[in-house]
Order: C-alpha cells, then sequence, then structure tokens
C-alpha cells in the first residue's frame, strides 16, 4: 500500500506540486487526472525517487521512503513506468525484460519471463528481436513487462496511453484493471485521458496546477460534468 | 608487395596496443560520456608501478597482474576523487579536468621515477621470427600482445553480452534512467566502468611498454592513435573500438615503412577530421538510431 501526505515538489521557484496527499491501496486502480502540466508526471517521479521533493512524506507498505534511492525502492517492490515508451530500443525484447529484474535468482527471473510472455503472446513470440522493431502498442506491454519482472506490489503508470490508438489505450488500461485484480497490486494510474481511466478506476483523484481538487469514486467524477468542464476539458 | 605485407605485419601488435587503449576510453565514455584523457596518463603510472615490480620480483606475470589491479584502482580514485565532483559542478568542465589529471599524474611520475626515459624489458624475444627462409616482422613478443588482447577483448565481450552484469553495465550506458528504474545501481556501474577501464588501459601500457622506453611522457602519442581509432568506432563500441584500433596500427606501419614515422600522428589526425566529415557519428556508434 503506498501513502503519499503533503508532498511538495518545487523545480526553482515554480512549485509543482503542492501539498498533495493520496494513497493507493491494494488490488484497485487509483487514477490521477488533470489536464497537461498539472504535475501528473512529477508526482509519479517524486515517488519513484527519480526527483527529491521539497516536502512531505511518502510510505510504502509502512516504510518511510525520504532518502531511499530509485533502485532501492523497484528491489522493494515500487516500480514506475515512466512515459513515453522507456525501453531500450538496442536490447532485444528478453533483455529488455531481463533488465527487469537482475539482481532476482535465476529461476523467479525465469518464472516472471513466463509470466509476462503468458499475459503478451506478442512479446514471446518475438523474444529474440530488437524493442526497436515493435509497434507504439507493444513497447508500451514490453515497458510494463519489465516492471512487471520485479514482481512489483505497486506499479506506477505515467500516462500509458499517449501516443497510442484508442483501442489499445483500452486494452492497456483494462489490463492495468485485471493486473491490480488478478495479482492484488497496488497500481497508480496517471492520465490525461480521464475517460478510460476513470472506467478502470475505482478511486479518482483530480490534479490542476499542482493541487489536489477532487478525491472521490471514480464512477462519482467520471459524472460530474462542471468537473469535467472545469478541469478535464471535455 | 612483400614490403607491403611485412609493414602490414609489423602494425599488427602496435594495432592491438591501441585498440585496448580505444577500448579503455570507449569503456569511460559509455559509462560517464566523457573522454578520458588522461587514460594514456593512469596507463603510464600503472606501467611505472609494474616495472618496478618486474625489476624486484623478475616476474613479468606478477608485474602484469599488479598494473592490472593498480589501473582499477587508479581508475576508481580518479573517478571518486576528481571526476564526480567535477561533473556534479559543471558537465563541460570534466573533459578539461581530465587534462588536468593527465598533467597531474605526468608530474608525479616526474618527480617519483624521474623524466629519464627508462627500459621496459619484454619478457620474451622482440626480435623478428625466422620462418620459412625469411625473417618476419613478428617477434614472439608480438605474438604475446596479440594473445593477451584477443584474451582480454573476448573477455569482455563475453561479459557484456552474456552476463547480468554486462546487461546492467549496458543498461546504464545506454540508458541511465531506465536502468535506474529497472533497478539497476547506476552509480555503481559507473566506478566499475572506470576501474575495468583503468585495467585495459593498465595492460595496454605494460604490453606497449617494451616497444620504446618509459617515460612520463612516453604514451602521449598513444592517445592520439588510441581516441582516432576510439571516435572513428563510435566512441560508444566495443567492437568499433578493437577495429579501428588495429586499424589505425596497420595504416600507422604503412605510413611509417613508405615515408616516416614523424608523419604517423599527422596522418592518424587528418583521418580523423576527414572520417568525422564523411560519418560524424561514427561507423559503430549505437546511439544514432536511437529515438529521444
Amino acid at each position: 500500500m503506498l501513502h503519499i501526505h503533503n508532498l511538495t515538489v518545487s523545480y526553482g521557484q515554480v512549485v509543482a506540486l503542492s501539498e498533495v496527499s493520496l494513497e493507493a491501496p491494494r488490488g484497485c486502480v487509483t487514477a490521477v487526472i488533470g489536464a497537461n502540466g498539472a504535475g501528473k508526471s512529477t508526482l509519479m517521479r517524486a515517488v519513484a525517487g527519480l526527483i527529491i521533493p521539497k516536502s512531505g512524506q511518502v510510505t510504502f507498505d509502512g516504510s518511510d521512503l525520504v532518502g531511499v534511492a530509485t533502485d532501492e525502492r523497484v528491489r522493494r517492490g515500487l516500480v514506475l513506468v515512466p512515459e513515453g515508451r522507456s525501453t531500450i530500443a538496442e536490447f532485444t525484447i528478453e533483455e529488455n525484460l531481463r533488465l527487469g529484474g537482475l539482481w532476482r535468482s535465476r529461476f523467479h527471473q525465469r518464472e516472471s519471463i513466463a509470466g509476462v510472455f503468458d499475459l503478451f503472446p506478442a512479446l514471446a513470440k518475438r523474444h529474440k528481436m530488437l524493442a526497436s522493431t515493435l509497434s507504439g502498442g507493444e513497447r508500451q506491454q514490453l515497458a510494463i513487462g519489465r516492471a512487471l519482472m520485479a514482481e512489483p506490489t505497486c506499479l506506477l503508470l505515467d500516462e500509458p496511453s499517449l501516443g497510442l490508438a484508442p483501442l489499445i489505450v483500452q486494452q492497456i488500461l483494462e489490463l492495468a484493471q485485471q493486473l491490480a485484480i488478478e495479482k492484488n497490486l497496488a497500481i497508480l494510474l496517471v492520465e490525461q485521458n480521464a475517460v478510460t481511466a476513470l472506467r478502470v478506476a475505482r478511486t479518482g483523484i483530480v490534479l490542476n496546477l499542482g493541487e489536489v481538487v477532487l478525491h472521490g469514486p471514480a464512477q462519482q467524477i467520471a459524472a460530474n460534468k462542471d468537473l469535467r468542464h472545469a478541469y478535464l476539458g471535455y | 608487395m612483400n614490403q607491403f605485407l611485412d609493414f602490414s605485419l609489423g602494425g599488427i601488435a602496435n594495432g592491438a596496443v591501441i585498440a585496448l587503449m580505444a577500448l579503455a576510453l570507449v569503456l569511460v565514455w559509455r559509462s560517464s560520456r566523457v573522454v578520458n584523457f588522461a587514460q594514456v596518463g593512469q596507463a603510464m603510472f600503472t606501467t611505472f608501478i609494474s616495472l618496478w615490480i618486474y625489476e624486484v620480483s623478475g616476474s613479468w606475470l606478477l608485474a602484469l597482474l599488479i598494473a592490472i589491479c593498480a589501473g582499477a584502482i587508479l581508475g576508481l580514485v580518479v573517478h571518486l576523487l576528481v571526476m564526480k565532483p567535477v561533473r556534479r559542478a559543471d558537465a563541460s568542465g570534466a573533459i578539461i579536468a581530465t587534462f588536468g589529471v593527465l598533467i597531474a599524474l605526468q608530474a608525479a611520475a616526474g618527480m617519483i621515477w624521474g623524466g629519464d626515459p627508462k627500459a621496459f624489458v619484454p619478457p620474451v624475444a622482440n626480435s623478428g621470427l625466422e620462418f620459412a627462409g625469411r625473417i618476419w616482422p613478428v617477434s614472439w613478443y608480438d605474438l604475446l600482445i596479440f594473445a593477451v588482447t584477443s584474451v582480454l577483448v573476448l573477455a569482455l565481450s563475453y561479459v557484456f553480452t552474456r552476463t547480468s552484469f554486462g546487461l546492467a553495465m549496458r543498461a546504464s550506458a545506454l540508458n541511465p534512467e531506465v536502468a535506474r528504474i529497472s533497478g539497476v545501481r547506476v552509480s555503481r556501474m559507473l566506478i566499475l566502468g572506470w576501474a575495468m577501464a583503468g585495467s585495459v588501459g593498465a595492460i595496454a601500457g605494460v604490453l606497449i611498454a617494451p616497444s620504446a622506453t618509459l617515460s612520463p611522457n612516453s604514451f602521449d602519442l598513444l592517445l592520439v592513435f588510441a581516441f582516432t581509432a576510439a571516435v572513428i568506432g563510435g566512441l560508444d563500441s566495443l567492437v568499433g573500438a578493437v577495429a579501428f584500433g588495429v586499424g589505425t596500427g596497420l595504416v600507422l606501419s604503412l605510413v611509417t615503412g613508405y615515408s616516416d614515422a614523424s608523419n604517423a600522428p599527422i596522418v592518424s589526425l587528418v583521418l580523423l577530421v576527414v572520417i568525422l566529415l564523411m560519418k560524424p557519428d561514427g561507423f559503430f556508434s549505437q546511439s544514432k538510431s536511437r529515438v529521444v
């Protein structure tokens, strides 16, 4: 379970996140939505330990993560899938996957790879090919697959829909929901694509200019017309 | 034709050493995106240490092993004491800092061992072998150089392509952030990259020393040639460094043979400029295919 308490991040004078609090329980998707520049990616990078917050707390499974390096967070089961299909183009599909769990025993690595290939048969067929030969949607699958190699308990999905066709977006977000339920993962999903994100999430959080403006059941947020007009632009 | 063959064969051993030094430059470049001009200074320093061990113990193998260890340690020291603090302050200052380290190492070596050139006696004969009725421009020592280089290159390529450690190293070089979020301890990989480069450079130093004499400045030209080879090879490619290292050795040997040894550095630099104009990424660079 992931707890974020009064998290504040600033880039120099610019405050990117201001006292953001939320929690992502296991077994469901928690969606953070908001327009461009709302601070969504900053939130994800701060939780992953890639940027150091100015103040506030991130607790994961009961322990405070202040001063814990990104790689150590990954080893504890808190794994980020960053924006923009972050695979290594020069690596084969198999190498990209192996990278996600190198510190684990050979046996566990093999087990996890088999699990990922079950989930994404398209990757299994081409495991010796370079990641650069994959389509956008497949590369997103590969990035998620690599994160699963760490055997995480919490996944941070940063805009997995970016630049993908609507049908693929739907598939990827439904997959997030399926993973949360079947593997009992805590999934924190950041999305611009509010409609689909709220459909798969249990709880929704609306972020605007670095602040939480609304926090509640996803269905309620999806039904709130005024709010959609004001913050989500549809 | 015979002459051409002789010049070419004579260049291979030299080329193998250039390849090793180019490899060291590539290893550092891959881990920190810095061309380490101090690499030959580090190699010179460890070769002096190695020579001292060799004279005391009489064992060339022990001297080589000590050089490998000293190279790793010196690489660590340069990285932790100089490069890491400098890089934090200003990325472009790092390259200038490597020149500073080079000068400091040369000055230190001068103070410790003096500026007079010293002879490094090869462990096996360094005169041309007689075979099939003629004397060839290849000695037992050249064959030793070639053997050590081949073993080292094969071992390195095995480590990089077949082991988990190599995968982590390559990922850290290609995309540090993706490596980090995959659980790789990137800063540790960086340190290991410098240590490995230090060892490889140290081996190159010990191997080349008997071909000339050893003095604080005796590896300066090696830097020019290794830099040429590494850049033409694409700076981040181990294969490129080895291929063009040997290639540079061949070209230099031909230039020296047909004209004069003093032309070799000029030809090397002209070659570098011409090839960079035609192919700015080098021949084996992996990064050009990346989409950011």
